[in-house]
């Protein structure tokens, strides 16, 4: 717990006609090539996943879960369903808590899409457990993300305007690792917008929410009571 | 490894396909029949067991326990029937014991056809499978290939199709009891009489429902050996004896060997 | 393997087969599967009041043609694999169509060098309403508005082609069925016996039975 706890923020939001993914991703060093090193991964067209914590560990999570959508569809000839995928993902998570051989995943992931019922968000817990959300996060900055993600209101809320929303929180939840770069890696995945499918935000789109959040952590600085309450 | 072994399977085939001849399995050419009743219902078998044209066995069992309330008459080859015919019992026995239940019949017979499916055929297993449970009277068929028939009446077996006249022509819907135990009997009967792989008696099991089933061993019994007029054995003292010579033909030889004691042992200092 | 080689592409001695006519067709409120009832060993007809309409799920039936054996099997193991799909889906909900088509496609095709199963996999859902797919002998799937099969549908290809009408009424749909399976039962000799009948609707399962002398008539 210890590694995910400290580890870079990871948040999830779902809207009324999608999900959106968002990381920080601390630039450790100047040498690393900006818009590489991807963080956010692919179960199935579908289907995102974030993650804090091991880096390895989450990307082994994300290859049983390619494991198991692949195996689903070729027997049923559709994509999975997102709970399904998540019931799946829970019994091998847990597994690695029951044996001294091995280490439970040192991650928690945020995994979100949208399939035959609609959009779904989930987190996954090293212990096996998981949730559905309309608002998670992962990460050193997690308490600042979720009550900024508890003011948003889910019902009316568009993946567009989450994007921006998205931008914001995890540029609030980095105020207090200021001495740190960081770059923002944005994923959606809705209906209207991607098809169904998810993929990584358009490079506009991410600069618009950048410059969104920028301005609002300016209009924060000169006026620190006036918080606009969206419920 | 226990089961059938497959490894020559091919080489066989082309064996024969060379014009030589495949060893035959024991087969019991045979008429089973099932029917239902009001309340209940009832199978029977004839008693005849062949090995090619011989007659192996003039009064055989051909009606197998599943379960104290499930029963199973069986044609086809006579040690496919007797074995998977065991294995099931056993296994429904612990199925029951498991689940603290009584067997269903449709436990039995998908176990069956299971475990035939997965044989394809080479378990030569015909078998009508009926009892009765905490659901009802059940009557099926299950096919060595593995497919099974339900059905008010049933025949199975080389008498099948004489049988069958006789439950096509003589059935009815709600029987009782006595009826239907009478009509199979009929049936097996006309096995007996025109097929010439069915034979000797009539062997017949009743099931009711809340009652223990009822094996009606020997039934009937149409072909009763008649006592011989005469006795065809010789009168002693019929040959007569010419000469009379005993003689040892065993030597008894005793040898006794002893041997040497041992003698006292040198203890050096 | 050594020049040696067994043909397998025959039912194998003493196999019950359906020597079969049956079909399936969707209609205003759903799905109508028919079929006729003989099941043959050889010359002998060993059930003649068969039922080839088999229980896949709640609103699901397959029709099955070619051997007893294999196509029971399948569809043991489709209802088996339809019952732990069905309870990952949330409440109230059930397997679609296609789904247990999918299934019957991949068990027939994974399996095609020792199954002889021609199978016509019809059901009602509430997303799709009625839909019928086809699954014949090398284990590809098709989707299709009717879908006849087994050894009698030779004969009445022609016939189905010419009447059949989309959306037709429950009634008109019946005597579709009942006129086509009755014409490929007269000219088969492997089909015969009753014509059963499953409708499937938004409201459930309703089964009908046709004698010969109803049909023929």
């Amino acid at each position: 717990m210890k590694a995910v706890e400290n580890g870079s923020t990871s948040i999830g939001i779902k809207a009324k006609d999608g999900v959106v993914l968002a990381v920080e991703k601390i630039v450790n060093s100047k040498l690393l090539v900006p818009g590489k090193n991807k963080r956010i991964q692919t179960i199935d067209r579908h289907i995102g996943v974030a993650y804090s914590g091991l880096l390895p560990d989450g990307r082994h999570f994300v290859n049983r879960g390619r494991d198991e959508a692949s195996t689903y569809s070729n027997m049923y000839k559709e994509p999975v369903s997102i709970p399904h995928l998540m019931d799946r993902l829970g019994l091998y998570v847990q597994n690695y808590t029951c044996y001294n051989s091995v280490r439970p995943f040192g991650v928690v992931s945020i995994v979100g899409g949208v399939d035959a019922n609609g959009p779904h968000l989930y987190m996954i817990e090293p212990s096996g457990t998981y949730w559905g959300y309309t608002g998670a996060a992962t990460g050193k900055g997690r308490q600042t993300a979720k009550s900024e993600l508890e003011k948003l209101n889910f019902e009316e809320l568009t993946v567009r305007e989450a994007v921006k929303h998205a931008a914001r929180i995890i540029r609030q939840a980095h105020e207090d690792n200021k001495d740190k770069d960081y770059e923002l890696e944005i994923t959606w995945c809705s209906l209207e917008e991607t098809g169904g499918q998810h993929q990584f935000v358009p490079e506009d789109l991410l600069q618009e929410a950048i410059k969104f959040a920028q301005e609002e952590d300016d209009e924060d600085d000169e006026d620190e009571e006036d918080t606009e309450m969206a419920t | 490894m226990a089961g059938l072994s497959f490894d020559n399977y091919q080489r066989n085939q082309y064996i024969c396909a060379k014009g030589h001849a495949q060893p035959k399995a024991t087969s019991t050419g045979t008429t089973i029949v099932g029917c239902k009743f009001n309340g209940g219902v009832v199978i029977a078998a004839d008693t005849r067991a062949t090995a090619g044209n011989i007659v192996a066995d003039k009064n055989c069992e051909k009606l197998h326990r599943l379960a104290p309330r499930i029963w199973c008459a069986g044609a086809g080859t006579a040690a496919d029937t007797e074995m998977v015919t065991q294995l099931i019992a056993l296994n429904l026995e612990l199925h029951g014991m498991w689940n603290d239940r009584q067997p269903r019949v449709i436990t039995a017979l998908t176990m069956l056809k299971q475990h035939l499916f997965k044989y394809q055929g080479h378990l030569g297993a015909y078998l009508i499978c009926a009892g009765v449970d905490p659901t009802g009277a059940h009557l099926m068929s299950v096919q060595a290939h593995g497919s099974t028939d339900i059905g008010e009446y049933q025949s199975l077996g080389s008498g099948s199709l004489a049988a069958m006249a006789v439950l096509e022509t003589k059935w009815k819907p709600n029987m009782t009891r006595d009826e239907a135990v009478l009509l199979c009997a009929e049936a097996i009967e006309s096995g007996i009489w025109n097929d010439l792989g069915s034979g000797s008696n009539v062997d017949v099991c009743v099931m009711e429902v809340g009652k223990d089933a009822e094996l009606l061993r020997n039934y009937l019994t149409p072909n009763v050996r008649a006592p011989k007029e005469r006795s065809y054995k010789f009168p002693r003292g019929t040959t007569a004896i010419l000469r009379e010579s005993i003689r040892e033909i065993v030597d008894v030889e005793e040898t006794v060997i002893e041997f040497n004691k041992p003698e006292a042992m040198e203890v050096d200092a | 393997m050594n020049g040696i080689s067994v043909d397998i592409n025959h039912l194998k001695k003493g196999e019950v087969s359906l020597g079969t006519s049956i079909m399936a067709v969707t209609y205003k409120d759903g799905v109508i599967l028919g079929a006729d009832s003989r099941t043959t060993t050889g010359t002998y007809i060993a059930n003649r009041v068969t039922d080839k309409l088999t229980q896949i799920h709640d609103t699901i039936y397959c029709c099955r043609s070619g051997s007893a054996a294999d196509t029971q099997a399948v569809a043991d193991i489709v209802k088996y694999y339809l019952q732990m799909h069905a309870s990952q889906l949330p409440p109230g909900e059930t397997p679609t169509t296609k789904v247990a088509a999918s299934v019957f496609q991949e068990i027939c095709y994974t399996n095609k060098d020792g199954l002889t199963a021609g199978i016509i996999c019809a059901g009602y859902d509430k997303k799709n309403k009625g839909s019928v797919y086809s699954i014949p002998i090398g284990g590809s799937i098709h989707q299709q508005e009717y879908a006849i099969a087994g050894s009698g549908s030779t004969f009445i290809y022609g016939w189905c082609d010419k009447n059949y009408k989309r959306d037709m009424e429950r009634d008109e749909c019946i005597t579709f069925i009942k006129t086509a399976l009755s014409e490929a039962i007269k000219w088969d000799g492997s089909s015969g016996g009753v014509v059963r009948m499953v409708l499937l609707t938004e409201k459930g399962v309703e089964r009908l039975i046709f004698y010969p002398d109803e049909y023929q008539a």
